[in-house]
């Protein structure tokens, strides 16, 4: 194998291995634009040029492959390549291309979304020259191009490194962007007729390394240095691409994909990321309710246990068989743990069903048809998946007693079979509904049960190939709404059964216990890129 | 005086000089013949490395060696160029060929595609060359009729395909990357090396692109030898060669000569001296890309040695000849004026530095010049040579470094006067 000195530290490089590559494998930073991991190489931006020992020109570190020299020839009697990223040939290259991409770049900053991430305005800071010669009108051009359902393209901040157009390009395959032009007139564009909308459109934004793309939905709603962020999973789909979830005062702003190349790379599909938004449009309870004279009316949570296995238990005077439990592929491991306790000890042994809620097709690139983030939990701790949308409404009809946990069955369904899930229900003694927010199959309730957000709460989850992975809470949640399993420790307990106590940590004891797989995985073993469980491979 | 050649512009100014009887009548296409009928494709591709041609459309790199560079035999589809591009300011030497000669050309293509084993070839010639573009459409068709092109030509069982594609009214296109990605069809601009075409070159094939009048020499080395070939004008860039004379100068034109001529006889006997016999100020030796020579810097051989001493180049050998009337200010913030606009603006230093450039030469033109400007020219230049993809931005900062030294005392006079000082001589010509 070749090797290679970046600056003090010997690395020895598969042949091939490119420069920028290395560096930053080896903790060494070389400033680039254009590259991307997931995208080809360009070599437009002209930021990485780096001095490479023996060569008269500057090289592009992102382009330029290490290659072995002959035994005669090495350098230093040793060295395949030596790369000195410190040199004054170095400096002046980058300070020369930064200062370029200066030049007409428009002083935004202060009103710029990209402010505080911008890779631009780091690069000044670190590599940039302090003083300006730029003295001249800059070349102006558009700044809030509508290009795509999304997306909001100011064209004078773009740098032209192409990562949006490559992106769709190379990874979406939907071709919507070019360059048009030429000189300093080249700008980004849309193809006649085409809008930026493809089901993955808003990781331009992420991939633009300076504001020129940015999300409508999150553009103006916070600065970023103010915004608290944690790594958690997409609720969508049985993917469950690794996020990063960007809070402010206790409101989801945005999520951002996290690079994870055991699930989803550096992308995630619009749809997942947009949850911050249809989270907007929810109605969301704080505190338990229940139904008396026809209306829903809050109670506190102490003493709600007993009401609540009160009234379970003066329904099921028959046993379990007048039960339905419906339970959800939202629900993290621990909360279906928690789910097979309550059927043991109030349900007497019976089991409930996770509907296999699907919507459209796999796509090849994220994009699952199940849209439940841990259906594959489900079936390692051997809960019952019904088949792709199968109807609920059998499950439900004749029942006097069901519970319906996380999933909004009425909503879901269409037509006659809503119909039929909405006669089932009204025909029952006791209808308990345990959900984030106030969903259709909740205004049926006799009892609702106001549950944590995905946002709110700690879990696992695991996706269809296996890997399991650490939803986080983002957001504290008021005091009265709460985790399933937290719910089932106390209804456990005031039914005098011996529950876990009331915390994620307490039942996630008991899904090591049950999971095959993850009897010796800790915690810390799962962040952040989640673990692939070894009995359950894709 | 050197004597004024009749080889690749043999067939110039003959009546009919297109038409593919009138070339075989002055023993066109026998050199094909003789190669497909008593040679075999490695004795072409010697005779070629023997005669060490060199590339005419401004590097200089050696034919033959790099036909070698392609992939032997024919197991795979593999693709030649004709860069008919011609856009370089001061450079209009392939015109007269194509619109003179095209079977010349022609012919040289064939000869390179046996030589190569190649399955075929692309002319690309510039958009603006409509007149061009229809005679070599014609001659084309004409060696189809007789058998120079198509399935198994004249029976020796090689087949070569020629295809004529117009370019759009883009300088950068005549990169030979660039030039390939508008042939496919996709934006002009110049792909980033490794790979090289040889290896990925038109569709992705093995391809060689050479100029124009590259090719038209091909056939004038099969027919009289390789050694014949490489005894002619300078032995490092040997051969007869079109310059291509423009500017002050009494007879413009383009002149065959044999290379290596000296710069100061091109100038004052075949080019007839300066217009209106005044002074001479400069000359830019090869096309707009390479560094101007101040007057006293023209006694020398128009041979990559001789230019070398002087710190410039042949380039594609269009000589720009400039009296005392013309202000180098202006004459820069022409050419940079271009290289901006062509600039095809995928690099940062090249997009963002030629206009930076042309609006520092402005400011001075127009009198708004500061003390420091000079610097910056050297500094913004220096930070574009040798950091770009492709070698545009080394054209445009090479002229704005040597404008801006060898005439640096007219560049400070406008800063310094704050206006141009020689206003009053702008003498305008026609080039
Ligand atoms: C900006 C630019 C423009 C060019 N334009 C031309 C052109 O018009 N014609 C040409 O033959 N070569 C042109 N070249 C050179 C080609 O890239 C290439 O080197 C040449 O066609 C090779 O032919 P040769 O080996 O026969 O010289 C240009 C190069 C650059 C960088
Ligand atoms: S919009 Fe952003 S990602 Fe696209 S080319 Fe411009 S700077 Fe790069
Ligand atoms: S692909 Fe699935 S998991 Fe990933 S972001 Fe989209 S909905 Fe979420
Ligand atoms: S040097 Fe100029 S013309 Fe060449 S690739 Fe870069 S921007 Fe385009
Ligand atoms: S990162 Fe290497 S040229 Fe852009």
């Amino acid at each position: 194998m070749p090797l290679i000195r970046i600056d003090d530290k010997e690395i020895e490089a598969p042949e091939g291995e490119t420069i920028l590559r290395l560096a930053l494998k080896h903790g060494i930073h070389i400033p680039y634009y254009c590259w991307h991991p997931a995208l080809s190489i360009v070599g437009q931006c002209r930021m990485c040029l780096v001095e490479v020992k023996g060569v008269p020109k500057p090289l592009t570190a992102c382009s330029t492959a290490v290659t072995s020299l002959p035994p005669d020839k090495k350098i230093d009697g040793k060295y395949d390549m030596v790369v000195d990223t410190k040199s004054q040939v170095t400096k002046k290259a980058q300070k020369g291309v930064l200062e370029f991409l200066l030049l007409n770049h428009p002083l935004d900053c202060p009103i710029c979304d990209q402010a505080g991430e911008c890779q631009l305005q780091e690069y000044s800071y670190t590599y940039g020259e302090p003083a300006s010669r730029l003295e001249f009108e800059k070349v102006h051009a558009p700044k809030r191009v509508d290009i795509g359902p999304h997306v909001v393209f100011d064209v004078e901040r773009c740098i032209k490194c192409t990562r949006c157009i490559r992106f769709c390009k190379e990874i979406t395959r939907t071709e919507e962007l070019t360059l048009a032009e030429r000189g300093v007139h080249a700008r980004v564009e849309t193809f006649p007729g085409k809008q930026l909308d493809n089901p993955y459109s808003v990781c331009t934004v992420d991939v633009c390394p300076v504001g020129a793309l940015t999300s409508k939905e999150f553009r103006f709603k916070q600065r970023v240095w103010f915004l608290t962020s944690t790594n958690s999973v997409c609720q969508e789909c049985s993917r469950g691409c690794s996020v990063r979830v960007d809070t402010y005062k206790g409101e989801v702003l945005r999520l951002v994909p996290r690079d994870n190349p055991k699930v989803n790379g550096p992308w995630m599909c619009d749809y997942g990321r947009l949850i911050s938004e249809r989270m907007k449009d929810l109605t969301v309870l704080a505190r338990p309710k229940v139904r008396e004279g026809g209306r829903l009316t809050a109670v506190p949570w102490p003493g709600f246990a007993q009401v609540l296995q009160k009234k379970v238990a003066s329904s099921l005077k028959d046993g379990a068989k007048d039960a339905a439990l419906i339970w959800s592929g939202r629900m993290p491991l621990e909360e279906m743990a928690a789910a097979k306790a309550l059927s043991a000890g109030i349900f007497g042994g019976l089991q409930g069903t996770l509907p296999k809620v699907c919507r459209g097709e796999d796509d090849d690139l994220l994009i699952r048809k199940e849209r439940r983030p841990n259906l594959k939990g489900a079936a390692l701790l051997g809960l019952a998946v019904t088949g792709e949308n199968a109807p609920v409404s059998s499950l439900l009809k004749g029942k006097k007693v069901a519970l319906v946990v996380r999933e909004d069955v009425v909503g879901e369904a269409q037509g006659p079979e809503k119909d039929a899930i909405k006669a089932a229900l009204s025909a029952m003694d006791l209808v308990i509904v345990a959900d984030y927010a106030l969903t259709e199959t909740a205004a049926l309730a006799h009892i609702f049960i106001p549950l944590a957000g995905w946002h709110e709460m700690e879990g696992t989850v695991v996706n269809f190939m296996g890997v399991v992975q650490k939803m986080a809470r983002s957001v504290l949640p008021p005091r009265d709404r709460k985790a399933f399993y937290e719910v089932a420790s106390l209804w456990l307990s005031s039914a005098g059964i011996d529950a876990p106590e009331a915390s994620f940590l307490a039942w996630h004891a008991q899904v090591r216990k049950a999971v095959p797989g993850m009897k010796d995985l800790m915690i810390r073993d799962i962040l952040p890129h989640g673990v692939q469980l070894p009995e359950v491979g894709p | 005086m050197a004597e004024v050649l009749k080889l690749l512009t043999r067939n110039v100014g003959k009546a009919n000089s297109t038409n593919v009887d009138s070339y075989m009548a002055s023993g066109g296409y026998e050199p094909l013949m003789t190669a497909l009928h008593k040679m075999s494709p490695e004795q072409v591709l010697g005779e070629v490395k023997a005669s060490n041609l060199k590339g005419r459309g401004g590097a200089g790199f050696p034919a033959g060696l790099k036909w070698s560079f392609l992939p032997k035999g024919r197991d795979r589809v593999k693709y030649l160029v004709c860069n008919a591009d011609e856009s370089e300011p001061g450079t209009f030497k392939d015109r007269l060929l194509i619109e003179n000669d095209p079977h010349a050309i022609l012919e040289g293509m064939i000869l390179a595609g046996f030589a190569t084993q190649a399955a075929g070839a692309f002319f690309y010639i510039r958009g603006e060359m409509p007149q061009g573009f229809r005679i070599f459409q014609r001659a084309v068709d004409q060696a189809y009729e007789r058998g120079f092109l198509g399935k198994n030509i004249l029976g020796s069982g090689f087949g070569f395909d020629v295809y004529v594609s117009r370019g759009a009214g883009a300088y950068i296109c005549g990169e030979e990357t660039a030039l390939m990605n508008s042939l496919e069809g996709k934006r002009g601009e110049p792909r980033l090396k490794p790979p090289f075409p040889a290896g990925f070159g038109v569709y992705g094939q093995p391809s060689n692109i050479n100029n124009v009048e590259t090719y038209a020499n091909v056939p004038l080395i099969i027919k009289n030898g390789g050694a014949w070939y490489a005894a002619i004008g300078a032995p490092s860039a040997p051969g007869p060669r079109l310059y291509g004379v423009s500017g002050h100068v009494k007879r413009p034109g383009v002149y065959e000569l044999p290379s290596g001529v000296n710069l100061r006889e091109l100038i004052y006997e075949h080019a007839g001296g300066i217009l209106g016999d005044r002074p001479l100020k400069a000359v830019i030796p090869g096309g707009s890309s390479v560094p101007v020579l101040r007057a006293d810097q023209i006694d020398v051989t128009m041979d990559p040695d001789g230019l070398k001493k002087v710190g410039t180049m042949v380039g594609s050998a269009g000589v720009i000849v400039m009296n005392d009337t013309v202000c180098m200010v202006k004459a820069m913030v022409n050419l940079m004026q271009f290289y901006a606009h062509e600039s095809c603006g995928q690099c940062t230093p090249c997009r963002e530095g030629t206009h930076w450039l042309k609006l520092i030469l402005q400011r001075i033109e127009e009198g708004g010049g500061k003390p420091g400007d000079v610097d910056l020219i050297l500094d913004v230049s220096n930070n574009i040579m040798g950091r770009t993809i492709c070698p545009l931005g080394d054209a445009a900062a090479m002229p704005a470094i040597a404008f801006a030294t060898q005439f640096r005392d007219e560049f400070d006079a406008h800063i310094r006067e704050g206006r141009c000082p020689m206003a009053h001589t702008h003498m305008t010509v026609a080039v």
